[in-house]
């Protein structure tokens, strides 16, 4: 589990573009939109096709993307239990 | 009587030390047929955040804008104008790549935003929290000019009363070598091929001015009389005679076809003038022009031209005079600006 919260953190840094921004800057537990990291919804589009292009999993609605996205520990959970690769 | 334009401030990132005027004393001297921009610290313009989403081409021009506003203090002007040969040039490829290898299903959003080419005038619009009239011209090598064009005629209409127009490029190494392979780029003898931002602000109030525009015209395929008597009407809105310009500035590159239209058009203005080039100090790239206007301003402010930039001309160019700014893509579409030194 630990290795998957790094990676998809390194994901998430890098198809975001968060430059500056390190694994350990982000909280596991805190909220990735609105405080925390500051996320918006072009952001929630970019992490969809990142759950898709790199485990597999195709959020078919875009609302289910306001709970998986919660948080790294949420995210990561969710990946651990539907990822297809 | 139309009120005068004036030039209030300029600012580049280029191929030259950014957002300074390091180039007239020492410029840097490429010996490659192609390199990119040297661009300044852009957390001084935006938060790493804001910059996610831009594509370098967005940060360089949200830097030179900032900057110019900062120093001409004109913090909303009433139009944004720019223009872009190439657009987002960069994420547009990221973009296609992106389609080509992955299909559709996995394209991500923010290189298709950023890949349309009125980004550029839109976002420097959030930027400056300006409402007015926003356009950005992708006319090629004419592109700045066009940009120009606009907000000089708006003025002469009463429509705007400050403008802050721009020059934006990108040059990527895969488009770098189909221009290559099409000849307009990395021939022998040709200056470095390079990347543009330029910002420059217009404004009707004279204060802290660095000079003044005061004519321009855009000219399809013109017959050398018509180029002739372009000149002396423009001498004349401006209040000059022919011996009022300094110097003509031309974007000579070192292409025969380039060099071979600006000779050209320059034997059909009937002046005999030193000329001035600028394109061996910032490259060639299609908004390069923007960087012609921007050099000349400085040149007039300061009352100094380097002189590596004389390259055809028995005399001394008269920095206490006017200069007459000529651009041209393929030797037909050609653009006349005339800028004068505001304490003649």
């Amino acid at each position: 589990m630990e290795e998957l919260i790094l990676n998809l953190k390194k994901e998430i840094i890098e198809v975001l573009n968060l430059e500056d921004i390190t694994p350990e800057d982000i909280q596991n537990d805190v909220p990735l939109f609105g405080e925390g990291l500051g996320l918006d919804s072009i952001d929630a589009l970019e992490l969809i096709v990142l759950m898709e292009k790199n485990y597999g999993i195709k959020l078919k609605d875009p609302a289910q993307g306001k709970e998986i996205f919660k948080s790294i520990n949420v995210m990561a959970e969710y990946i651990k239990n539907n990822r297809t690769k | 009587m139309r009120k005068p334009i004036y030039i209030r401030g300029a600012e580049q990132v280029s191929i030259q030390k950014p957002l300074c005027e390091e180039w007239m004393e020492t410029p840097i001297v490429y010996d490659v047929e192609y390199t990119r921009s040297i661009d300044p610290d852009f957390k001084q313009f935006l938060s790493p955040i804001e910059a996610r989403r831009m594509g370098k081409i967005l940060k360089r021009a949200v830097a030179t804008s900032l900057r110019t506003i900062e120093k001409c203090g004109v913090k909303q002007p009433d139009a944004i104008i720019t223009g872009t040969g190439l657009g987002c040039i960069e994420n547009t490829e990221l973009f296609l790549d992106a389609l080509c290898k992955e299909g559709e299903e996995f394209l991500k959003p923010t290189h298709f935003m950023q890949s349309t080419h009125n980004t550029i005038s839109s976002l420097l619009a959030i930027q400056t929290k300006t409402h007015g009239y926003n356009v950005t011209y992708a006319h090629k090598g004419i592109s700045f000019d066009s940009a120009l064009f606009d907000a000089y005629m708006q003025f002469l209409l009463g429509k705007i009363g400050s403008a802050l127009i721009g020059g934006h490029d990108e040059m990527t190494p895969s488009y770098f070598t189909l221009l290559k392979k099409a000849g307009y780029l990395g021939c022998e003898g040709m200056v470095t091929a390079g990347e543009t931002a330029v910002s420059i602000m217009l404004s009707s109030a004279k204060e802290d001015a660095m000079c003044e525009i005061s004519s321009m015209r855009m000219l399809y395929s013109p017959t050398d009389a018509k180029i002739a008597s372009t000149i002396e009407k423009m001498l004349l809105e401006s209040n000059l005679q022919s011996d009022g310009i300094g110097a003509i500035v031309t974007g000579v590159n070192g292409n025969k076809a380039n060099d071979e239209a600006y000779r050209h058009i320059i034997e059909a203005t009937r002046l005999n003038v030193p000329r001035l080039k600028y394109k061996h100090i910032f490259g060639e790239s299609y908004t390069a022009s923007g960087l012609g206007l921007y050099a000349a301003a400085h040149c007039l402010h300061k009352r100094e031209v380097p002189a590596h930039m004389i390259y055809e001309g028995d005399k001394e160019p008269q920095t206490g005079k006017a200069m007459l700014l000529i651009n041209h893509s393929d030797g037909k579409t050609i653009t006349f600006t005339l800028i004068k030194s505001i304490t003649q």
